[in-house]
This record gives structure tokens, sequence and C-alpha cells, in this order.
């Protein structure tokens, strides 16, 4: 497919200015210095698009960005996901490595529509090359005058910059991330005030994946019209999707919303060896698990998705042959969220950890006959009573994992040992 | 004001206030750690969830936001249910030894964990463990019972003004600690105490001594400073064993300093003055009171009143006395025909004095927006003063400081070092501008006078202030220029429109002033006393190395062999018994009812909390005995609650004040400035041990730059008037500042 | 106690910020003085950095615990950081692993003799669809079998 974030990818060199302009790039924001766009216009093309947040809400884009206060007195910011740290999803750092021009032109759109002067795109400490990538294409666009203060003498000013993380997943989660550009720990603020009020540094904030803002350009290019049309009703456009696992050919892959999973998988070149399908988390390690039967019968869309119980989140899919064993994957699962708990609020700091003992402990060997009932209460205990929703997302698992593969975690406790791997 | 239901009743509420303050001001419980009414919101325990109809998800009353027509349910299944899933988290790590805590008994964990903990825990699978750590003599730590709540972090950030606790490493692992191996040094550090709300931390002091049910909590009036602090002094069989605060916000909203949490302490001191002792033929002799107090009848007779000789009688008492000790001692002197009464003990010249009026209410110092900081460290000398300051600093106020040195200032303060003996010449400029401006003419003593950078400066940011306050400090008492300084800012305040704060006096000296307490016209102060030929002294609670500023001169007049000395002391001490004749054991703070008058002339009474240990006995009994046996009319006082009726009549005398302005100039070539270290200005904190070996108390320092040094032939292995010598840049040029906590240098000042 | 080099560096980063707002290059100040004192921050460090950027020591402490990259204890001059987040355990990672382990002689969490390298397992990289992977310093290794891993941890030097 690679219409949108990947459309370049093929070509040599795809990530550079020269590359990116040919195909088109640069010219909305062009367009929007010599005046010929209101920022009304440009939030109708996108409600028309139907783009949702690529981060994992899916949060429609346009109406984001309608919330900004953008007449109000003062600093305003635009700020960019790139912390992608969610087990599973590694798409973003694709965008940044072959296409990060379309970020920049993304969010210099989004910064005109929101009157934000100063953005930042948070990338993850750990992605360098990324990292460089990006700086690369910032060089170039300032060089060309593309970016700065009043661009092109429009009175238009945009400076954007990249701000590293250091390691801690719950980066993503948008006032962590502010934090963490404010040099605190990344722990998130709780809501309201919102950042479209009090965001960075107190001042109003809009936050989207870098995927949501790689997509703008060309959705404002073709029109949103033609972006809703390559996706399906609710889910409008193409969609990166990451798919690691038991594939035969783990790749991301640009296509349109609504591809159904089994063509996903085809395009992954099917499961390894031949092997059988077993389990799907779609859309990272956050959303519920599913059981072959039911993925295989499921649409790569917001609706298809949670019509089966799940969640599109990021668009993560981790495919699981026969041979894994569901109270080890689980229990790394749970591992992740222990660790990456920020230890602020009482229910993620402490049921994250006991979540994972629990879990150990069967792995051990140790598990007691009333551990399944104890891991269902914990995690319904955390869900919806904590600030982020880091809480959630390490319940989540648990209870899908043993509602739909309750007989392995029965068994490890009962025998001590794993029913797949013995 | 919008109307709201909550539980089904329907309540009326402003628009964004949050729930919890709504559900507080109606009493309907709603159960909650992190939250805490004088910080800032943290939301992070997630205690306080109730539920809110229309919201998917439980909502914390602590953060959300009141809108119209809201419904609130805080016991509803669905409310009840999230906070019982709190509460057993928070207890799956908290150990579950009430017993051995010492917060048992007044843990709000414990009690919202029995009226919401399940009986057993399921949780079986080890409980974390944090190390112990040593954060200072104040606090005791026991980390394994901290609930993350980061009220002691955010108290430290917000309110002391220092960020000195902090919450490291993340998830599980999440540690309070300081950074700093000295632990925790703020002057306002036992507050965290206060808002921990489990054993985490808790008074080192206290540790292990009690249960809170097992005391008595007595509400009480600090007498450090000015601010008379509200406070609870807990005892338990006649001792005071903990002092925690109490709530006023007209004076000090909910916080106290260290002094005055810890003062206490002293009480216990093996030093008090237990019993009532006579000197006969050099030596001391312990004595039942009636003999004490005859012997002391017997010496007055002898040496003034059967010679009619009064004016040869002098009365001089610490400013820490109550409105009642103070005024009853006047009276029974004044009864007497003496008119030799002063409790200004360490003023150089008592001629040239600060008499400046404070024209500001304490809680309206919030709301300044310019703030002048003349001889002052507010931080340590005025705690709670200057919490209130800082509180305007951070909403946009802007504070100069002319000091010395550029203290340690925990807000944003534009610091000028400045020698004492320019001050008065930057006031007379400041205001030769502003008379200038005014149009106004000019008096004699400006003509000379030119503007600088620094005069025009201040002149402009008191123009453009619409409120500001100019506040004058315990430097100052010494100064040369004293009364040309107060004189100055009396006429810049009226030019300004500034209202005026005057701190140079401090504990009750304010009490003291208006109770008559100093020498009318025909009388003596102080310093004429001890260069008078005097035959007899009534002293209370005095020690000479540390209260006088003519402290040899003091001392000679007090030992010579004609006079007879009669010293109400609450501590002993040696140079005490070597003057004195009668020494009469007195009740201390805690130990009498009282009055104390604060910076805002308001009058707070306490009762005694204690009784006095020993033979010890509250002042007003003492001075009410010695009237009658004096046969003085008019001590007809049951109680001192009596005694106040009486004040009330008082009639204040206001003193002519000279408004000369007299602008010298440097006369010496080092200047010093000689102050007590915050924890050795009373008696009694002079004895609070853990106060005395915190960072605070060890301040013991003649600080001074580095060509200063120079000129005195000093490095930092050196002392100074048997000070240590500190070499920092951050002070005035040819200026020493001495903050000591030992006794002043007898004979070494002069 | 930070080099030039360093407060170059983090110089740089400041410019980024808005006035008033240096401790916003707190993360990469740390990074930059670790990245000089043998890839560990030391109490001292933390509070030099905290002064540089005039911000309480506490508030630097904080933030050098809480992220992962930062190293309080003694490491290796290279530190293999590999994954084993589930894409890359469906992937054999915990093989991986044990081999690496085997070869080195050392666990996760130690230093080889040498000083030269320390091993230790990390969260997921975002690399999921070039599971099993590591990284060592700012380069990622991607699709590793035990003969990719031994060809590579041989060239380090
Ligand atoms: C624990 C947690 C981790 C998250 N991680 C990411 C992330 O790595 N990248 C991302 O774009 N969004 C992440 N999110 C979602 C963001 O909070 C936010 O919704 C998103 O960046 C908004 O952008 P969008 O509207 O374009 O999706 C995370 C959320 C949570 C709760
Ligand atoms: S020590 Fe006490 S006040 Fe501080 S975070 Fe822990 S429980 Fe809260
Ligand atoms: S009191 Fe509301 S979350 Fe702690």
């Amino acid at each position: 497919m690679n219409e949108v974030c990947f459309k370049n990818i093929d070509k040599d060199q795809c990530w550079s200015l020269e590359n990116y302009e040919a195909s088109g790039g640069y010219s909305v924001w062009r367009k929007i210095l010599k005046g010929e766009y209101t920022p009304e216009q440009i939030i109708n093309e996108l409600k028309t698009s139907g783009l949702r947040g690529r981060g994992g809400a899916g949060f429609p884009t346009g109406l984001k960005w309608s919330f900004m206060p953008r007449n109000a007195q003062g600093q305003k910011y635009i700020v960019c996901n790139s912390d992608e740290g969610e087990p599973g999803t590694c798409k973003d750092r694709d965008i940044l490595r072959f296409n990060p021009h379309a970020v920049i032109e993304g969010m210099a759109i989004g910064s005109f529509v929101m009157n934000a002067t100063v953005g930042y795109n948070y990338i993850r400490g750990e992605f360098m090359e990324p990292f460089n990538r990006f700086e690369g294409a910032l060089k170039e666009a300032y060089d060309a005058g593309l970016l700065g203060k009043n661009i092109n003498k429009s009175k238009i000013d945009f400076d954007l910059y990249s701000h590293l993380g250091a390691g801690a997943y719950i980066c993503g989660e948008e006032t962590a991330l502010l934090e963490s550009i404010e040099g605190k720990k990344g722990q998130p603020r709780f809501k309201p005030p919102f950042p479209a009020n009090v965001g960075l540094f107190g001042k109003p904030t809009t936050i989207n994946n870098t995927e949501s803002f790689a997509s703008v350009p060309d959705i404002m290019l073709n029109g949103g019209q033609w972006f809703a049309d390559l996706g399906v009703a609710n889910s409008g456009g193409t969609k990166l999707f990451s798919v690691s696992g038991h594939v035969a050919k783990p790749a991301n892959f640009e296509v349109s919303m609504g591809m159904p999973f089994k063509e996903l998988l085809e395009l992954a070149g099917g499961m390894r060896d031949g092997a059988k399908l077993k389990a799907v988390i779609p859309g990272g390690s956050s959303t519920p698990v599913l059981t072959a039967e039911v993925a295989m019968g499921m649409t790569m869309d917001y609706d298809g998705i949670d019509k089966v119980g799940s969640m599109l989140g990021a668009g993560s899919v981790i495919v699981m042959d026969e041979s894994t064993c569901m109270v080890e994957a689980l229990t790394r699962l749970a591992h992740f969220y222990y660790d990456e708990s920020c230890g602020q609020c009482t229910p993620c700091r402490e049921g994250t950890g006991w979540l994972y003992r629990v879990l150990k402990r069967i792995m051990d060997g140790k598990g007691k006959a009333d551990d399944i009932n104890l891991l269902l209460g914990v995690q319904e205990k955390i869900q919806g009573n904590t600030i982020c929703a880091l809480g959630d997302a390490a319940a989540m698992p648990v209870e899908s994992f043993i509602r739909c593969f309750r007989e392995e975690f029965e068994y490890y406790i009962e025998h001590g040992k794993s029913m797949v791997k013995g | 004001m919008v109307e709201i239901e909550i539980d089904g009743q329907l309540v009326n509420a402003e628009p964004g206030e949050m729930v919890i303050a709504v559900t507080d001001r109606e009493s309907i419980s709603v159960p909650r750690f992190c939250y805490h009414k004088k910080l800032s919101i943290s939301a992070s325990c997630r205690m306080c969830l109730v539920d809110v109809e229309g919201a998917p998800k439980p909502q914390p009353a602590c953060s959300t936001p009141i809108a119209e027509g809201m419904k609130i349910h805080t016991q509803n299944e669905k409310a009840v249910a999230s906070q019982k899933a709190v509460m057993e988290f928070l207890l799956i790590n908290h150990p579950l030894d009430c017993p051995i805590c010492d917060q048992g008994g007044e843990c709000e964990l414990q009690d919202v964990a029995v009226e919401y903990g399940s009986d057993v825990s399921r949780f079986s699978e080890g409980k974390r463990i944090v190390a112990p750590s040593d954060i200072g003599p104040l606090i005791q730590t026991d980390m394994t019972r901290c609930i993350h709540c980061t009220r002691c972090v955010r108290f430290g950030n917000e309110i002391a003004g220092i960020m000195e606790m902090g919450a490291t490493g993340r998830g599980e692992e999440l540690k309070i600690e300081p950074f700093l191996a000295e632990g925790i040094t703020s002057e306002l550090s036992g507050n965290m105490i206060d808002v921990c709300p489990v054993g985490a931390l808790t008074s080192k002091p206290f540790r292990y001594e009690l249960r809170s049910w097992q005391m008595s909590s007595i509400e009480s009036i600090a007498r450090h400073d000015l601010v008379g602090s509200n406070l609870y002094a807990q005892t338990y069989k006649g001792n005071v064993k903990r002092v925690v605060s109490g709530d006023n916000d007209a004076v000090n909203e909910t916080w106290i300093s260290d002094r005055d949490r810890f003062s206490y302490e002293g009480l216990s001191h093996e030093n008090r003055l237990l019993s009532p002792q006579i000197k006969v033929e050099g030596q001391w002799k312990e004595v039942e009171w009636d003999v004490a107090l005859d012997f002391a009848v017997k010496g007055l007779n002898r040496n003034i009143l059967n010679s009619r000789n009064m004016a040869k009688l002098g009365g001089l008492a610490s400013n820490t006395a109550t409105l009642e000790e103070l005024y009853l001692m006047q009276k029974l002197l004044r009864e007497m025909g003496c008119e030799n009464i002063d409790h200004r003990l360490n003023v150089k010249n008592l001629n040239n004095t600060i008499h400046l009026k404070s024209t500001m209410a304490l809680a309206d110092l919030e709301a300044v927006d310019y703030g002048l900081i003349i001889g002052a460290n507010l931080r340590l000398e005025q705690p709670m003063i200057n919490h209130r300051l800082r509180k305007a600093q951070l909403s946009g106020a802007n504070i100069t400081a002319l000091n010395v040195k550029d203290f340690d200032y925990n807000y944003k303060v534009k610091s000028n070092a400045i020698a004492p003996s320019e001050i008065a010449n930057t006031l007379a400029g400041v205001l030769k501008i502003l008379l200038d401006k005014a149009q106004q003419e000019l008096p004699e003593y400006l003509l000379a006078v030119s503007p600088n950078k620094q005069t025009v400066e201040l002149a402009n940011e008191l123009l453009e202030a619409d409120n500001s306050v100019l506040i004058l400090g315990e430097h100052l008492i010494n100064n040369a220029q004293a009364s040309s300084i107060s004189n100055l800012t009396a006429e810049i305040a009226k030019l300004t429109n500034s209202t005026t704060l005057n701190l140079t006096a401090t504990a009750n000296s304010i009490g003291a002033q208006q109770m008559g307490f100093v020498p009318n016209s025909t009388g003596m102060n102080t310093n004429e006393m001890f260069e008078a030929d005097m035959c007899a002294f009534l002293l209370l609670d005095i020690y000479p190395e540390y209260d006088f500023h003519h402290s040899a001169t003091a001392l000679s007049a007090l030992s010579k062999n004609d006079v007879f000395v009669i010293s109400l002391n609450s501590f002993s001490n040696e140079l005490v018994s070597q003057y004195s004749d009668v020494m009469l054991p007195m009740a201390a703070m805690f130990e009498t009812s009282g009055t104390h008058m604060n910076i805002d002339g308001k009058m707070q009474s306490f009762s005694a909390a204690v009784s006095a240990p020993g033979e010890a006995k509250p002042v007003w009994k003492i001075l009410k005995v010695l009237a009658d046996l004096l046969e003085l009319p008019g001590f007809h006082y049951e109680n001192s609650a009596k005694v106040m009726e009486g004040i009330s009549h008082q009639s204040v005398q206001s003193h002519e004040h000279d408004t000369s302005v007299n602008l010298g100039d440097r006369t010496t070539l080092v200047e010093t400035i000689w102050m007590h270290s915050p924890y050795q200005s009373d008696v009694l904190l002079r004895h609070a041990d853990s106060l005395s070996v915190s960072k605070i108390g060890q301040i013991n320092t003649a600080s001074m730059n580095a060509s200063t040094a120079k000129i005195l032939s000093l490095s930092d292995k050196d002392s100074y008037l048997g000070v240590p010598v500190e070499i920092i840049e951050t002070m005035a040029d040819q200026c020493v500042f001495v903050s000591s906590n030992q006794a002043t240098n007898i004979g070494g000042l002069k | 106690m930070i080099s030039n080099n360093a407060k170059k560096q983090i110089d740089s980063w400041i410019t980024k910020y808005p006035q008033g707002k240096q401790s916003s290059a707190v993360m990469e100040a740390l990074k930059a003085v670790q990245a000089e004192n043998n890839n560990q921050l030391s109490h001292d460090l933390i509070q030099a950095v905290a002064d540089y950027l005039d911000m309480p020591g506490i508030a630097a402490a904080e933030v050098a615990t809480f992220y992962e990259n930062y190293n309080h204890q003694p490491v290796g001059k290279h530190i293999i950081r590999f994954c084993h987040n589930i894409s890359c355990m469906l992937n054999g990672a915990d093989d991986l692993i044990l081999h690496l382990e085997a070869k080195l002689g050392v666990k996760t969490g130690q230093i080889t003799k040498d000083g030269l390298i320390s091993v230790k397992k990390v969260e997921c990289l975002g690399a999921c669809v070039g599971a099993p992977m590591f990284q060592i310093g700012d380069q990622y290794y991607e699709n590793l079998t035990t003969d990719k891993i031994d060809e590579i941890v041989d060239g380090l030097k």
C-alpha cells in the first residue's frame, strides 16, 4: 500500500528533503506560509479525513486540534510523541528514519492551526539513529528556510526541537512526557486541567503521535475525503501495523484500515515454519489478547477490533503460535508494567508488583488454587482507579489472558509446570 | 455559586473548587492521604475516589472541580469499592505492627484502615522493607511505613522553600529521601512530622516516649518570636512531651517553626533552677520560699527602702516574659517609687533606637507587591513572617534586601550587600529622590546627599509598587544611625504609601513596651543603670553573658559588693549566682499561664500546660507575694487572668522620639554586627538539646570576605571575637557578621 | 566536575528551552556527564549537574534514578542492553541471553573481568519487527542469532 507515511520508502535516501519535496512535500506548508489556508479549513479537512490518533487512544485528531485555545494570549506548544515504548510497537522509529520531513511538516501545519510557535519532538532516548535522522531533517528544513522566525516573511514563526528521553515507558503518556520535557521525572499529571489548557511549561499544548503528524501533510495534499476513502467508516486512511512474533516476515506494513487480519498475516509471510496460530495481541501489549479463531475473523480497524473485544491501540500486532506458553507470556508482560510503573499512584505502584509476583510464583511452581481469582481481583482493583492508563494497560492483559487461556493457568498452578512447554 | 448534590443532599459550592473542599466544609467524610489543604494537589494516593454520575471511572475528590449540576456519591457501591481497593493496595506493603509504631493511635492510615480494610490480607508475597536513613536530629524516619503520599516532599518544595526531600526511583522502588548527607535542615522541617499521615516521619526527640492517647493536648502560644504561633503542648504526667502545630490562619496558618516545636526540650534540662536560694556569707543555701522572700524583702529594706533611695533600685526583665509578668513587675517597682525599668538589654545606645511603628497585619503581608528588607535574616529570625513574605514573592512581589550579607533566602530576593554605616545614607538618597519627584522641599540634612544608581533603583522600585512594605530587622538595633534609619523609613513610607514592619525587637517586646516596661522621663534605662551607682536590682530571667550588649559593664555593676540582687530565673547560671543575693526559681514557657502580644498587637492568652518543676513558681505569683510582703497596695490577684483584667486599663505612654536625622559615615575600619544564632536567642532554646545539634543550631561563624579578613589579618582557621571565621564573598566590604551560638564575648564587644 | 566539552553539550541543549527553563536539559546533562565518567553517575556528579542547571540536588537525583539509562553502579565500557520483552522473547531472546552469558562468562548485571562488557536485560526497545535484538551504545543490532552475537561481541574493543 505505502500511500501515506511510507510512500517514499522504496526510494534511495528516502528521508532526504529532496525526495520529500519531489512527492509534494512541504507544498502545503508553503501554501500556509503564503496565506492560502485558514486554520478552520485545515481542521475541517482533518475532520473529514477521519484521522484518529495513532498513539493508541484513537482520538480524532481534527477534534483535538479544535480544542486548542488558538487565540489565547501567550505561548502555546505543539509536541510530537515519539517515545514509542509499548511492547510490540516500532513504527514511529521507521517514520523518523525514513520519512522525518512528514513529521516536521505535520507539526508545522499543526503549529499554524493552533498558533503554537514552538514545537518539541520527544524521541525515546534509545532511538539515536532516528534522532540523528530527525535532527538532520530539521537542519535541512531550517536551511531551506522552512522553519524559524518570520518564515519567508510570512510573519509565521515555528521553531522545532527534539528532546531525548532516557528510558521510561511511562513518558509515552502525554502528560508524563510534558513533565519529562520540563526536566522532571515522567510522572503523569492528573486531569483536569488538560494539556490544551495547561500543558508544557504551564501553557496550552497539543500532543500527537508521530504517525498522526506524519499523516497530516498528505491529508492536506490530497484532501480529507481521499484519506477517508483509503480506509473504512470510522477508521479513515492507512495505518502502520508492526507485525512481530511468530511470523515468517515480521515488518512494518502500511495498509488500508479495515484490512482483514488474515491478509495482514499473509503480508507478513504467514506463520513461521507453518506453525499454527494460537493467539494475537492486536494493538500492543496493553490491548487484550485474542484467540486464533477470533483473530482470524477480525478486520484491522478501530471498530473491527473493538467488536472482537480488543483494541487497535498503536497497531502493534504480536502473533503467537502454538509453542507459546501463555503463562510465561503474561508473566513477561506483567514484569514490564511492574518495571515501568512510575510509582506515583497507589493502585499501579502496588498492584503491578502484586500481579507480577503472583505470576512469578506460579512460574516458580508455587501457584495456589486461589491465585487465578486473586489475579482477576487485583487487576480489577487497578482498573479505573489510577491517574493514567498504565494501570489499565497492566490490568487488561491479565484479564484477557486468563479469560482466553484459563486452562493453561490452571494447569501451571496444579502441576507446577507449563502445559505447553512441559 | 452552583447547586450540586452530594449523597443525595443539596449543597451550594463554587464552580471550580475541588469536591473535597466542599465535602470537608459540609462535614461529609471522604478518606484521603495525599491531600492537604495547604499543599498543592497531587491526586496520587487515590484514596478519595468518589462516584460522580456520568463519569465512567471513579473520580478523586481532591482534584475534581465542581461543576453545575454535579451528582456525587461518596459512599455508594462504586465509591466504596474503589476506596477499599486503594486501602488494600496501601496495606500490602505497609507493616501491620501499629502497636510498636510511633504513630500508633494518631495514624491516618490506621484510622482509615479500621473503616475500610478487610481483615485478612490476601497478600502473601513478602513486604517491602526500606532501609532507614538518618535525616538529622529532629525527624525520625521509618520509611518502610511511608505510603508515598509526597506531602513531605511538597511541604519542602512549597512551604519550606527548599526542596530537600524527594521521591527517587520509580515504581515500587520509589523512595522518599533527602539527597544531602546532612539530611533535612529547613527551619520549618518539623512540619513534615505533622503532615506525614503515617509513622514514616516522627519526632526524634519524642521517639518511643508515649502513645498519643496517653497525652493531653493543651493549646498554647509560642514566645520565641513576634508571631506567637498557635500550638499544642502535649503533656504526660506533668511534662511536655511533644509540641505540634495549631491552626490559626491569621497567625501561623498551620505551620510552626522548629524553634517553636522543639524548644520544650529545654524544660527538662538538668540546669533548671529548682529551689529558692539565698546567699549567706558568700555561701548559697537552699531555703523555703518564705525564707527566701523574707530575705529578699530584708535586703531591699536594708539597701533601698529604709533610706528611701528608690533611684538606686533597678528592674530588668527578659522580653520572653509574659505580659502579665511584665505588667506586675513594673507595677511593683513603680509602687515602690522606682522608675528605673527596662527590658531593652542588648542595645548599645538606648538614646539611638529604632522606634518605627508596625502598620501591617501579618496576613496582609502575603498581598504586598514590593518588600524592602533592611537588616534582617528573616528566614531564621522570623520564620513565619518570612513565610508570608515568601508567599507574596511567589505570587509576583519583588523583594529587595539591604543586608550586610547575602543570606540564603528561600525565595527570589534582590540582594545588596551593604555596610551598616551606608544604610542611612542610602535611605536618605532614596528619600531625596522621592521628595524631588513629589516636588517637596528638602530638609537640611538631604541637601548634601547625592543619589546614586542604587538609590535611584530603590526609589523606582518603591514608586512602581502599589502595596509595598518596609521591614526593619534585628541587625539594626545597634546600628550607629538606628534612630535616623527609623525616621528615614517613616518618611519614605509616608511618601510612598508603604506599610512598615518593625522587627527589631522580638519575642514579647511589643508587649513589654505596651506594659510600660521602659523608664519614664525620670527613670534610667538599662545602660544608664549600669553606669550609675546602684544599690539593688530586681532581675527577671536574665543571663548576663547572653542578654546584655554591655555585658562586661553589666557584670561589674551587678557584682559590686554593696548591690543587693534579687534574681528570678528559670535556669541556673554561674554568673547569676556570682552576683545575686537571692535566686528565685520561676516557671518557664508552658509552665505558666499568660499572654503574648504579637506583631499585629494581637493578645493571645494561654494557660499553663504543666506545672513548674521543683519549687519553681509562676512569676506572677512570686511577684504578687513579694508585693504583699512589701505591703504594696493593689496586688490582690487570684490568678493571671485577673492580672489581665488590670492590664486592659493600662494606659500606654507614648514616648517622644528624636525625629532628627544624622547621616554619619563609617567610623571604624571594620564594622561588626553581632547576633545570637537563631536557636540561641533565649534561655529555653539554649537548653533544647536537639535543636542545638541541628544544622541551624550549630551556626557559629564570623562571616567576612577575603579582603576584610586580610585587613584583620585573619584566615578561616582563626576566630574573631572568639567565633570561628568564615570567609565568604557575599559579605559587604569591611564588615563582619557574627552569628554565634556561644555567649557574647564578654568585654570583647564595646 | 563537569568537563568543558560536556558543558558545551549541555549549553547547546539549554538553548532549546525557554529562558529560565534550563532544567529541561537535565536529562541530557546527566547523560553527557555520565558518558565522561565510566558510564556512571555519582552523588557528586548529580549535584554538579544540579548546580550547573540551578536546580535542587534532589530534583536532579529524582531524574537520575527515575530513568533507566543512568547507571549508579559500575558497568562495562560497553553495555549490551538485551531486550527480553514479548516479541524478542517469542523469538528466542532468553536462549540468546544464556548464550551471551556463557560466552562472556558473566551473568546479566555483571561486568567481564577486563571491564569491557556488561550485560543488562531491558524492556522493549521499539524494534520488535527486528526481534531478537540488543543495543550497544547508540547502535541497534537486530535479527540476532548466536553467530551474529559472537561476531558482534568479538568486535568490541
Ligand atoms: C502508559 C502509556 C504509554 C503511552 N505511550 C505512547 C507512546 O509511546 N507513543 C504515543 O504516541 N502515545 C503513547 N501513549 C498515548 C498518549 O498518551 C497520547 O494519547 C498520544 O500521544 C496522543 O497522540 P494521538 O492522539 O496522535 O494518538 C501512551 C499512553 C499511556 C497511558
Ligand atoms: S514520609 Fe510520610 S509524608 Fe512523606 S511521602 Fe511518606 S507517608 Fe507521605
Ligand atoms: S487525597 Fe485525593 S488522591 Fe490522594
